[in-house]
């Protein structure tokens, strides 16, 4: 599981895997989030167990079950944190912590260091047996809605440590709060070398000259990510340059606003052969992954991100990346070096306009964005961080560590 | 380190851990650098160089002054000084302050950051371990350099004038001590660390240990 890593991701971090691996092994290491499958944080755990396995560390993956009702209550939890205004009932509370007390009864809990991830199955403190116990905030906490938000501090702060995607999202907890930003797999089908062959077939499957400069938005059809506003910069850019524009993605099935700012976008596209709107089925990442590795220009236009990993993907295809400096958009371009970051539509059609016309800088930004991420943002970078906090937590008080 | 035996590679990663203080104005600002822990400062300041990019200044508190806030006359203050010169952080912290404090005065109402732009204060945690990788002599040394990663660069060349005091770094002192080489270890530790990126120390380390390896084989030719 490791092994393929090397010589992909930086030396260093494989050793102190290792290393870390060494201090660590035979220790158990639990993970509980609320899915095996879907989404990102399932993604990670499924690749990130069996590495923690093969370095000796006991690591579990468990998750908890619910009904129907319990992950409505979550969904508004979740939709709260990230600032939009929802009504969490104290019946709500209650069941969130029902539910969770009877999935204790089921789970074991015992463990060296326990890692809880997001705010589903936070409550399990309230059981919690020997080890250390993290949260893991995957959300974007910077602009919560304040009663929810005062409501689960009570649980974090029996914590002994949180971890948080961007220091921004950090809370004054009162506990040691560590900041480990999210990563990509470089092996995984989204960010894996294709074949050309596999590109082509791409692009045959949804007729996309290949003769062409593409400028590309992958993301979900949500007024966030802003894809009318990728439109009209793109309306601009044709004024001057010669490009086609794709914008990939699925409908938000749990927004319902999806439907009706995917019906704007195909208003604004439409009688322009030039814009392709594509409508990604789940489970399409081989086809991201050509489209990404086909594009002249990768965006990420949003208005407000969480993380935006979609800007890492883009960079680790050695593309050129032009993103809205919000979220954590800034801290994976390097204005100039490895992409722009924009504030307007004109900001966007300018730098599109800059790298197209200058291929050398797009080429340059590309090789520079490819090894930023290849240093910060993979996989092994991640495990890197947690199994370090974890050993740094059984020598607390030092903050330098020799191994 | 032996001062004497092969170079001995090692390296450094960071763990970065909020304080849950940050500034929104330059006097939020100036009062956190005055009591914010040791560790914070050395992460804000000296961390900086492991970013493995040239930003417009030489520490967070400059970059964030001059992007975030657009004083710009005060990130030029604050680039201009040279954290190696100060043999502790207290003495680094009160020279922040007394650049901060003049600026206040000449310009009591500075911008605010805009939401979401303001001053988050870390600090880190740092883990050193040896890469297991020895270098004998100066050809060895040259290969190694090569594909360390920054991170190793970054403890041997800034992390050591931290740790050694005297200006100096473990590859220069490595250089004068167990190869004898003065002018190559003079080279190297009058590299104006602030006018370049890791990589670009790389660049410039494996041109001047190419130039040096040169010409001992010159001369070993010369002496046949």
């Amino acid at each position: 599981m490791i092994a393929p890593y090397a010589g992909i991701a930086p030396m260093g971090d494989i050793l102190l895997l290792q290393k870390l691996g060494e201090k660590l092994a035979g220790r158990s290491f639990l993970h509980i989030n609320s899915t095996r499958s879907g989404g990102g944080v399932a993604e990670i755990l499924g690749r990130m167990v069996p590495m923690l396995r093969e370095l000796g560390i006991e690591a579990r993956w468990e998750v908890i079950e619910g009904d129907e009702g319990f992950f409505n209550i979550t969904k508004k939890i979740h939709n709260a944190l990230q600032g939009n205004p929802e009504k969490i009932t104290h019946e709500m509370w209650e069941r969130h912590f029902e539910i969770n007390k009877k999935n204790a009864e089921g789970l074991d809990l015992h463990a060296d260091a326990v890692l809880i991830h997001d705010p589903q199955p936070i409550p399990l403190i309230e059981f919690r047996k020997e080890g250390k116990w993290i949260w893991r905030c995957h959300i974007d906490l910077s602009n919560p809605q304040k009663d929810v938000c005062d409501y689960l501090t009570q649980y974090c702060k029996k914590y002994d440590a949180a971890i948080f995607s961007v220091a921004k999202f950090a809370r004054a907890l009162g506990i040691d709060e560590f900041i480990v930003p999210p990563s990509i797999d470089p092996l995984s089908e989204k960010n894996r070398k294709l074949t050309y062959e596999e590109i082509q077939a791409t692009l045959t499957k949804f007729n996309i000259p290949a003769d062409r400069p593409i400028i590309l938005q992958v993301s979900r059809f949500d007024r966030f990510k802003d894809p009318a506003g990728v439109i009209k910069a793109y309306r601009i850019v044709r004024k001057y340059n010669d490009a086609i524009l794709i914008l990939a993605g699925s409908p938000a099935a749990d927004d319902p606003e999806g439907e009706a700012v995917l019906s704007e976008v195909k208003e604004l596209a439409s009688g322009d052969p030039d814009i392709h709107i594509l409508l990604l089925p789940p489970f399409s990442d081989r086809d991201i992954n050509a489209l990404q590795r086909t594009a002249t220009v990768i965006l990420q236009k949003s208005l407000k991100e969480g993380f935006g990993l979609t800007v890492s993907e883009g960079m680790w295809k050695r593309k050129p990346v032009i993103g809205g400096a919000v979220g954590g958009i800034p801290l994976q371009i390097i204005h100039g070096a490895t992409g722009f970051l924009v504030h307007s539509v004109e900001g966007t059609a300018f730098r599109i306009r800059q790298i197209l016309n200058n291929p050398q800088m797009g080429i340059r930004m590309g090789e520079t964005g490819r090894e930023y991420v290849r240093t910060n943002f993979l996989i092994t970078r991640q495990i890197r961080d947690y199994l370090a906090i974890w050993y740094s937590m059984e020598n607390k008080g030092r903050s330098i560590l020799e191994l | 380190m032996e001062k004497t035996g092969p170079f001995e590679f090692r390296q450094c990663v960071n763990i970065i851990k909020s304080t849950g203080k940050k500034a929104k104005t330059l006097r939020d600002l100036r009062d956190i650098i005055a009591v914010v822990s040791e560790e914070a400062i050395f992460h804000h300041i000296y961390h900086y160089f492991l970013k493995g990019h040239i930003l417009e200044y030489t520490s967070d508190f400059a970059q964030w002054a001059g992007e975030s806030i657009e004083e710009r006359v005060l990130s030029e203050h604050l680039s201009n000084i040279d954290p190696y010169a100060f043999l502790n952080i207290n003495d680094l912290r009160a020279e922040l302050l007394r650049v901060m404090d003049d600026y206040l005065d000449a310009f009591p109402e500075p911008r605010e950051a805009m939401p979401g732009e303001e001053f988050y204060f870390n600090e880190t945690i740092t883990l050193i371990f040896p890469v297991g990788i020895r270098a004998r002599n100066l050809a060895e040394f040259l290969i190694a350099l090569k594909y360390i990663d920054p991170g190793s660069l970054y403890y041997h060349f800034y992390d050591a004038r931290m740790r050694l005091g005297g200006g100096t770094d473990d590859f220069s002192r490595w250089f004068e001590d167990a190869l004898g080489k003065r002018g190559l270890a003079e080279k190297i530790r009058t590299v104006d660390l602030f006018m370049h990126s890791i990589e670009g120390i790389r660049e410039h380390m494996i041109e001047a240990v190419e130039e040096e390896l040169r010409r001992d084989m010159e001369w070993r030719g010369i002496e046949r």
